[in-house]
């Protein structure tokens, strides 16, 4: 007996098959790579990241102006940047993300009488001035008709130059920002972690320490493994029908919060922290435990001066994966919290962490998928770098028992 | 018609650095039971897993010398290492039956070569088990699991299995040392019989056992064959003193 | 001794047991009680949440079906579990829903997507397993692993942004016109997408853990290494492979944020067209919640009782199949 022609060619189609198909693994993750890069690498900056998402509208006024601007149009700044050097201020004709007109601070000046106006809604504030990168609506002047964003920033810079003052100027920030949610994102981690490690931990040395092994500890396993078959939407419904009211009622609070969404996070987390917990717990051997109790302490101080020690590395990295789950969750936070994305943050009131606030860029219409692409780049370097840590702390972990 | 049906010539063989073979020499007959016997680690079962190449599948083994097999050398370049496979089987000290049918185990290596005729199958399934003592009691479960026969039937079935590609050599590495004693004898007595249609190779740790059943003996120590020939001769009359201290119980 | 009929050895006692309430020893005995305890009420309450979950979701869901819901009748429950409209009548003002049709869309969906997933995840498992050289076998396993922590949210984006045009422009290839590409198609590459890591690696683990003695009894009968691994690998590996698949199909049933980005709402059923649009359980809980309330919010918990009917069924019908395919052949 001997290979024939046919039996080769199968075995060459299979083993094609097989390349190709890992072969269109490794592709996937280029492409979302790839493309989450593409879309969202141009928003990304320190600006974005520390603004507000909404925009704030401001209207100023200015008295008599005593020192003009000084300063000579910046090398930087092109063609397209009008400057004015007597105000000291750059305006450039931009599209905003709705896809409209709008006119751009691009520069100002340090010694433009722009930086020090009149807040018209708030009389008392000191230091109120017009920013770079904030966007100019209007400028009312005396004597003449205003110069409106449809006009252009040319037309604008060149009414300014013309008068010593002006009766009113409104102004935005672009807004798009994200600091909201990431405020939000980190309260959600710490106010989870808080919860979710204590209770889990506490559950999983009970489990494999304290408990007898009978039918009853089993039957408590088995509930909690069951947690880990429900899918993260059920858990935000739970949220809402347990934590909501829970919170509304005992707290300050009107709505969904953070609280409860953190609450529904700890109960989704739970099964992971006990599992990774107690599988480093069973590693230890019992001898361990026997010299111990031998020695003559009780089963506390073994569990925690013998036994816990050698699982503080799983536990870690138990800790490290709930991190990036806790940035990653977005259904169950869409239920237990809302989708109502905020500048303001309080634990008990409402907003969106990263991933929520994802979800309500890309439900709205049109869907901002530059802004979501940029958070998204956020999140998967932010989940890359866990996960890589994770895996340097358990092959330096495991070098030690191999 | 040269008897051998395989003829080493100064095979060295190295794992990386370590030498495990060491220039050995050695004819191996048609229709005879050679049992290759030494301490542990002395490059036995190594041997016999060059004869069909599958030392090709450590990382790091080289080979030095030639292995013919019918007066052609395994180890040249290009040469059909499936076909001598189906020529040359094996059987391995655990047993390892797959985890499918026993009647899916023993037509395992014709189906990869090809043959579907459920008849011819049926056929190639009564006679390997008939010729490895197995088929009376296996005939009525043949679509059972396999993991549920015993140790000693694994084993045989394993033989099966070997069998079923009709090859020339049948080569053994240690079969009875995982089975109890009953199932020894048993697979002894199979020995005995197949050595009238296959050459067979066996690697042995018990010297009673090689005493037994085998025709021919060579001694192994550190890698080097110290003494080969008939197996009364080497057990009565052993012409080097390291044969007979192994022999007679000295080291080992 | 006795004085005064009470006896001395008893009173002996007495102070002894009170000595050892507070020595050390006992001390220690307490703390461990405490501790005990404390941990044990912790342990309840983690056991718990499974039981709340059911509680309250049954709670809130069965509202629509026994209350009045504020003037608008209370939902059929046998039209709500046959409909094939979602909603007849505007929201608001109706208590004419029906998931019937969700259901089959949702998992025609999971199918469809295991279907594709499967070939692809367990034979790139078996490349790296069994064919890769070491380097490479650790750099997709790490690759795999990656794509697995992977956000849903983010795959969803994905979906949205490549995806959806991907299948617009696929659509006009063959002259069909598609809700801007949100449709069945869309809906099951992007679970496809996302179930495919987790069948990888489960997979991967399976087949690795196949013994070496069994591949090298097939190479040894003058099998290929090809045919050893599609023969016997593969097959020995069986087991791990079906938890795999029952994984992946858990997954792809609770998925909500992205399949609620690429599916389309489509507002009556059952779509069985690629190009269809489609509304999946838990697309359904998701959509239009920003503007709810009322009957049209309080169905959604209904639908969260269908959704954990279907999974706890798809999960006991699967274990059960697996548990048959177990005894025939492997141990």
């Amino acid at each position: 007996m001997s290979m024939s022609n046919k039996r080769k060619r199968i075995d060459l189609l299979l083993q094609t098959i097989t390349y190709s198909a890992a072969a269109i693994a490794v592709l996937i993750l280029s492409m979302i790579v790839f493309f989450i890069f593409r879309n969202g690498a141009g928003l990304l900056n320190l600006d974005l990241i520390t603004s507000d998402y909404h925009a704030q509208f401001y209207n100023g006024s200015i008295g008599e102006v005593n020192n003009f601007s000084n300063t000579d149009k910046p090398d930087f700044l092109t063609e397209e940047d009008h400057y004015s050097s007597k105000w000291g201020i750059a305006l450039s004709d931009e599209i905003d993300k709705q896809g409209g007109l709008m006119i751009e601070v691009t520069y100002i000046a340090d010694d433009s009488p722009l930086k020090e106006m009149v807040d018209k809604n708030n009389p008392d504030n000191e230091t109120f001035s017009l920013k770079q990168g904030q966007v100019l609506s209007t400028i009312k002047f005396y004597d003449k008709n205003s110069a409106l964003t449809i006009y252009g920033a040319e037309y604008m810079i060149n009414e300014l130059n013309e008068v010593d003052t002006f009766r009113e100027i409104v102004f935005s920030t672009q807004g798009g920002g994200i600091r909201g949610s990431l405020i939000t994102t980190l309260y959600v981690i710490g106010m989870t972690l808080v919860v979710a490690l204590p209770v889990g931990i506490f559950t999983a040395i009970y489990l494999n320490e304290f408990a007898k092994k009978n039918r009853v500890t089993n039957a408590l396993r088995s509930m909690v493994e069951m947690l880990t078959g429900v899918p993260s939407i059920i858990f935000g419904l739970m949220g809402l029908a347990v934590f909501v009211p829970l919170t509304v009622n005992y707290t300050s609070a009107n709505s969904g919060n953070l609280i409860s969404g953190s609450l529904t996070l700890a109960v989704i987390l739970l099964p992971v922290i006990i599992r990774a917990t107690e599988e480093s717990l069973k590693v230890v051997p019992d001898e361990l435990r026997s010299a111990s109790l031998a020695l003559g302490a009780n089963r506390t101080q073994t569990t925690f001066k013998v036994v816990l020690p050698s699982a503080l590395p799983s536990i870690l990295t138990g800790t490290l994966l709930s991190i990036g789950r806790i940035i990653g969750e977005s259904a169950a936070l869409i239920f237990a919290i809302g989708t109502a994305v905020k500048d303001d943050i309080s634990i008990f009131g409402k907003s969106t962490t990263l991933s929520v606030q994802i979800w309500s860029l890309m439900t709205d219409e049109p869907a901002n998928i530059e802004l979501a692409s940029t958070i998204a780049l956020i999140i998967l370097i932010t989940v890359l770098i866990l996960n890589l840590l994770v895996k340097m702390i358990s092959s330096r972990y495991m070098k030690k028992f191999v | 018609m040269n008897e051998n049906v395989f003829t080493i010539n100064n095979l060295d063989l190295y794992y990386g650095k370590f030498q495990a073979l060491k220039n050995v020499n050695l004819d191996l007959k048609k229709n005879k039971v050679t049992a290759l016997i030494g301490p542990s680690g002395c490059g036995k079962s190594t041997f016999l897993r060059s004869l069909n190449r599958m030392n090709d599948l450590i990382d790091d083994c080289c080979i030095d010398g030639d292995i013919l097999y019918n007066q052609n050398n395994i180890y040249q370049k290009g040469y059909d290492v499936i076909t001598l496979r189906t020529k040359v089987g094996m059987v391995f000290q655990k047993p390892n039956p797959f985890p499918m049918s026993i009647y899916d185990n023993v037509v395992y290596g014709p189906r990869c070569q090809g043959i579907k005729n459920k008849k011819q199958l049926d056929e190639i399934v009564e006679v390997s088990l008939k010729r490895a003592a197995l088929w009376e009691e296996a005939k009525d479960r043949l679509k059972d699991s396999a993991l549920d026969l015993s140790g000693g039937q694994q084993q045989r079935l394993c033989i099966a299995r070997a069998i079923a590609m009709e090859p020339e050599v049948i080569l053994m590495d240690e079969p009875t040392s995982a089975l109890d004693p009953i199932a020894t004898l048993k697979i002894e007595e199979l020995i005995n019989e197949l050595k009238e249609n296959y050459a067979i190779v066996i690697v042995t740790h018990s010297m009673q056992q090689a005493a037994r059943i085998s025709d021919e003996t060579a001694f192994f120590l550190m890698g080097e064959i110290i003494e080969y020939g008939p197996t009364d001769t080497i057990f009565s009359n052993p012409k080097e003193k390291q044969t007979e201290d192994y022999i007679t119980g000295r080291f080992g | 001794m006795r004085i005064g009929g009470i006896n001395l050895n008893t009173i002996k006692q007495w102070l002894t047991n009170i000595k050892n309430t507070f020595s050390v020893n006992s001390k220690k005995e307490f703390v461990d009680l405490f501790i005990r305890s404390l941990f044990l009420i912790t342990t309840i309450i983690s056991a718990s949440f499974i039981i709340i979950i059911i509680i309250f979701i049954l709670r809130e869901g069965i509202k629509p079906f026994v209350t009045n819901n504020d003037g608008l009748g209370r939902v059929n429950l046998v039209r709500f579990l046959m409909g094939t409209t979602w909603l007849e009548g505007r929201a608001f003002f109706s208590n004419l829903y029906g998931v019937g049709f969700i259901v089959v869309n949702t998992i025609y969906i999971a199918l469809l997507s295991l279907v594709i997933a499967m070939p692809i995840g367990v034979l790139s498992a078996l490349f790296i397993a069994k064919i890769a050289p070491k380097r490479l076998s650790k750099i997709l396993r790490t690759v795999v692993e990656l794509l697995a922590a992977i956000p849903s949210i983010v795959y969803g984006l994905f979906g949205s942004g490549v995806i959806l045009v991907f299948v617009y422009n696929l659509g006009k290839v063959f002259g069909i016109q598609s809700k801007g590409g949100n449709s069945v198609l869309a809906t099951v590459l992007v679970l496809a997408l996302m179930i495919l890591p987790t069948i990888t690696a489960l997979s991967e683990v399976a087949i690795r853990s196949v013994g070496k003695e069994i591949e090298h009894g097939s190479l040894a009968l003058g099998a290929t290494k090809t045919q050893t691994n599609f023969k016997v690998v593969l097959t020995s590996a069986k087991s791990g492979i079906f938890t795999a698949a029952i994984l992946g199909i858990g997954r792809a049933l609770g998925e909500a944020t992205a399949v609620s980005l690429v599916a389309g709402n489509a507002r009556s059923g059952p779509s069985f067209g690629l190009f269809d649009t489609t509304a999946t359980l838990t697309s359904t809980m998701l959509q239009g919640l920003k503007e709810t309330i009322g009957l049209d919010y309080d169905i959604r918990f209904s639908v969260g009782i269908v959704l954990m009917v279907v999974i706890v069924l798809t999960n006991a019908i699967l274990n059960f199949v697996k548990r048959r395919i177990g005894n025939v052949n492997v141990k």
